[in-house]
């Protein structure tokens, strides 16, 4: 029976497979010609009649017939700019270009570029399609009668939101800044932590239709050289319409298809990426997404916060066992109370099963039932509470807390106990974010399994994951790393956060060709100084 | 491009489906399902054999009303039984009767918790071993129940309300608990009575609980539960019983004294610290069971009217060990007479004398009475409290 559905199963995955097979169309590039009012007339109709594409045609020269057109997009460009530094001087040097062109006409447009515009980057190109796509990405193009080339203006300038606090990653004594969505701001948020000139912004633009610019983030020497080069080969197999949040990219390049846990990170704080960055991985910005995807990304990675290495280290290891610990109740505390209940009471410490069992009189439905209903009831409260208008969302939470707290209870549809563990899951089930999604799906999976198969079926389908996760890869490097395979060096920024005196080298797991991270004898010491003999003052 | 993880994710998935659908739920037992039994009491009719149990059963809906709110509004007077029900039931052997039980109950019995297996005495003369079979055969019955010794029937006393407990059997297991903690009776779980059962020669014991009656604060009559003596058996019959004075000395013999009290004229002490041993000895075919005793004691109370100087203290650990002795005397007296080593010696001579001890085994019961017992206790005392000097003098 088995045999019969594989074959239907990969039979339907070819055919799924064949209608994908189109290919990008190959086109030569078109160049441009010497005559102006030709050119223009391609790009109308490439620009269509978009009315936020401005042609502005104007002559240049005291002689008449020296015509030029100045192209760009409203709203995208800096108008003041525009006005003050190209226009301007294009229009008011009448003389100096006539006087330019009477000498040699064929360098006119080196000469606007050199001595008329006062703009700082300007480039040159003979290619159409090249001044399309800079056009639509907020250049300006200046078109001079009879020459084949044009100039590109780089006078980008746009409505854009501010550098504003964290809201996702909060922090209490880590920096408060966070990625925008521009991608420049990005880039000098970054520049600005790392000083070094080995910091390298590799910019490469992904979308067929959006054509939106990516930059992978490393640093040369740092980040391994395989690393970046795989990185680059999965971005340049994408081939999608549109890139509008850096999400589509990880979706695109995550080593596993369907993978049940995130393999590659994101973050909108600055430092983390730095940080991590300075760990020896890469980072990708995507212009339009505030998030930054850090890679590889492994599994312990979920349970580090940038406030651990702000914190102390002792209070940090604690914390992190607290997510750890959260993390575990969020998976398997339904599933656990509900096999507890339905398959083995005699696990329960004997007052426990009494007063569960008091509880649980008179409810209508199986212990399962009441799991999942509570589960869902939570989810959809969640989702609610997400995605409501900020101002109906106290509606929500009173509702919620109501339905879910007192009136399940006394309206005996769901025992009280079960009131607890379901609202102690929802929270803990917040301390590990980037696992909430996957968590959520897992605890789901967990508590159906309990209601059928009890504990033996979760501890089946508990090894199942692990055997998941052990198979598991992020670019390449395992994703249990540096906890299996096991790396007793690497072990401390895990289970413990070791003082930052301590770390001196990069985790091992990521193959970083310089491990070195600071000079390993950092330990604070007291001076042996004369006075300091009292020890304090 | 690669297909295959993407493939076997779905045929996992699949399997995984098949494997929890077809196995259902067959071995689930929702709780509002089954009657939890907090105490199971067993007789036996001299006269005709027959098996009588007696299932204690929580009420978990009494147990929810009396933690919720108005918990504890109504209050049954005396000895009226709270969140517990009895059932009883008779056949041929236990499980005839847990056969028949499942005719008239509306749940299904759950055995899991039970806390005390109750014998009637006169049942347990004739001998309990297929009970014990019963409950050493099935993994649902807990080996660390505590066995239990009724003085009159079984039903009698799982039907007593006693205690600040709701629930009369865990009530029960704490009074003993409680009286095995301070020195008093011993507390024998189901696994303890079993593995004195398999030693051949060490006699299982089980602490016997009466009924009591005391004056209530209204003034009325009430029956109370209390623990009265050491029930002991031979082989799975119960042969006699030690009273108060032998338990202890039996407790002291075989080292489960852990808190309790000293008591010799004008002093009582704590016991802090005890350890008690048996050191065999072969000479010739007589064996020499020397009991040592090693004790540490805080003086609490004391009545007499002198300095606590140095030698009245050392006169007090002199009196200490004496009473130790007298009573662990006491015990190996009463075991003699009734041929039954509780406190096994037998296991002890074993443990030394692995090649006699084939020969000894068999004849045991008749060496046993001749065994010659030595006592040695040491007593130390470690603190007197706060009072040097007598606060009144003669």
């Amino acid at each position: 029976m088995f045999r019969l559905l594989s074959k239907k199963l990969r039979r339907w995955q070819i055919l799924s497979s064949k209608d994908q097979t189109q290919t990008k169309p190959d086109r030569s590039p078109v160049y441009l010609s010497k005559n102006l009012e030709g050119n223009l007339q391609i790009l109308r109709e490439v620009l269509g009649q978009s009315s936020d594409v401005i042609i502005r045609e104007m002559k240049i020269s005291s002689d008449s017939n020296v015509d030029a057109a100045v192209i760009y997009i409203d709203g995208m460009v800096d108008r003041n700019l525009l006005n003050r530094d190209i226009l301007q001087p294009l229009m008011f040097n009448l003389q100096l270009i006539k006087d330019h062109i009477r000498q040699n006409h064929s360098s006119l447009i080196d000469f606007i570029k050199s001595s008329v515009l006062t703009v700082g980057q300007i480039t040159g190109t003979e290619d159409i399609d090249r001044v399309i796509s800079d056009v639509l990405k907020g250049h300006t193009a200046i078109l001079v009668e009879g020459v084949n080339q044009t100039l590109l203006i780089d006078a980008k300038g746009w409505e854009t939101r501010g550098i504003e606090q964290t809201t996702n990653e909060v922090s209490i004594r880590g920096p408060k800044d966070s990625f925008t969505e521009t991608l420049r701001t990005n880039t000098t948020l970054l520049r600005r932590k790392i000083r070094d000139p080995r910091l390298t912004f590799q910019s490469l633009q992904i979308g067929e239709r959006s054509k939106t610019d990516v930059a992978v983030v490393y640093i040369k020497g740092i980040t391994p050289d395989s690393l970046i080069e795989e990185i680059n080969q999965r971005l340049k197999r994408i081939d999608a319409d549109a890139v509008l949040d850096s999400s589509y990219i990880e979706q695109f390049i995550e080593d596993n298809p369907i993978s049940l846990f995130p393999t590659i990170g994101y973050t909108e704080r600055p430092d983390v990426t730095a940080a991590k960055i300075l760990e020896g991985r890469a980072a990708i910005l995507v212009d339009g997404s505030p998030m930054a995807l850090t890679m590889p990304f492994l599994f312990i990675e979920g349970f580090q916060n940038p406030e651990d290495y702000y914190a102390h280290p002792f209070f940090a290891s604690l914390i992190r066992w607290v997510r750890l610990l959260g993390f575990i109740l969020s998976i398997y505390l339904p599933g656990v109370f509900v096999s507890l209940k339905a398959f083995h009471p005699e696990l329960f410490p004997t007052p426990l099963l009494v007063s569960v069992a008091g509880a649980r009189e008179g409810l209508p439905f199986p212990v399962v039932l009441e799991a999942l209903l509570m589960l869902m009831l939570f989810e959809v409260l969640r989702e609610a509470g997400l995605r409501m208008p900020r101002s109906l969302g106290q509606a929500v939470s009173i509702v919620g807390a109501l339905v879910i707290g007192q009136a399940a209870v006394s309206a005996g549809l769901v025992g009280a106990p079960m009131v607890i563990v379901i609202a102690a899951t929802a929270i803990a089930s917040f301390l590990v974010v980037p696992f909430a999604d996957i968590g959520a799906l897992l605890r789901l999976l967990m508590t159906i399994v309990a209601g059928f198969l009890g504990l033996f079926g979760m501890i089946i389908v508990q090894l199942e994951i692990l055997s998941y996760l052990a198979g598991l890869r992020s670019l390449g490097v395992p994703y249990l790393s540096p906890v299996a395979p096991l790396n007793i060096r690497g072990l401390k920024d895990t289970f413990l956060r070791a003082p930052l005196w301590a770390m001196d080298s990069r985790p091992a797991s990521l193959n970083s060709p310089d491990m070195r991270r600071q000079s390993p004898d950092q330990m604070p010491q007291v001076p042996k100084t004369e006075s300091n003999q009292g020890g304090n003052q | 491009m690669k297909r295959e993880p993407c493939f076997r994710i779905y045929l996992a998935i699949i399997l995984v489906i098949i494997l929890v659908c077809l196995s259902g739920c067959w071995d689930s037992e929702e709780l509002n399902k089954i009657s939890i039994v907090s105490g199971l009491g067993w007789d036996l009719d001299p006269d005709t054999g027959e098996v009588t149990l007696t299932y204690q059963s929580i009420i978990p809906s009494e147990i929810k009303s009396t933690s919720g709110m108005d918990g504890g509004g109504e209050q049954k007077g005396g000895s009226a039984l709270r969140a517990i029900q009895l059932d009883q039931d008779t056949g041929a052997s236990p499980y005839d009767v847990l056969n028949r039980f499942t005719q008239h109950g509306s749940r299904i019995p759950f055995y899991q918790h039970t806390q005390v297996y109750v014998f009637g005495k006169d049942g347990a003369q004739k001998g309990i071993y297929g009970f014990l079979d019963t409950q050493a055969r099935n993994p649902v019955s807990r080996p660390n129940a505590l066995i239990v010794v009724s003085e009159k029937k079984a039903s009698d006393i799982l039907g007593i309300q006693d205690g600040m407990e709701n629930i009369q059997a865990f009530g029960m297991a704490a009074e003993i608990k409680l009286s095995a903690q301070f020195s008093k009776y011993p507390a024998v779980t189901r696994l303890d009575f079993q593995q004195r059962i398999l030693s051949k020669t060490t006699a299982p014991i089980a602490p016997i609980v009466g009924i009591a009656e005391e004056i209530s604060s209204q003034g009325e009559k009430v029956k109370r539960l209390r623990v009265m003596g050491t029930a002991v058996f031979k082989e799975d019959r119960m042969i006699g019983q030690l009273n108060e004075r032998e338990s202890s000395g039996l407790l002291w013999t075989i080292n489960k004294i852990k808190k309790g009290f000293v008591i010799i004229p004008e002093a009582s002490l704590e016991i802090v610290r005890a350890k008690g041993e048996i050191v065999p000895e072969l000479q010739g075919d007589q064996i020499i069971i020397t009991i040592e005793i090693d004790e540490e004691s805080n003086l609490v109370e004391y009545t007499g009217h002198q300095d606590l100087t140095s030698d009245i203290l050392q006169e007090l650990e002199k009196g200490q060990a004496k009473e130790i002795e007298s009573q662990v005397m006491a015990a190996v007296e009463k075991s003699f007479a009734l041929d039954a080593d509780v406190f096994g010696f037998g296991e002890a001579v074993h443990r030394k004398y692995k090649k006699e001890w084939k020969d000894l085994q068999s004849r045991w019961d008749e060496i046993y009475p001749n065994i010659e017992v030595v006592v040695k206790a040491k007593t130390h005392l470690n603190e007197i409290g706060d009072v040097r000097k007598a606060l009144l003098k003669d």
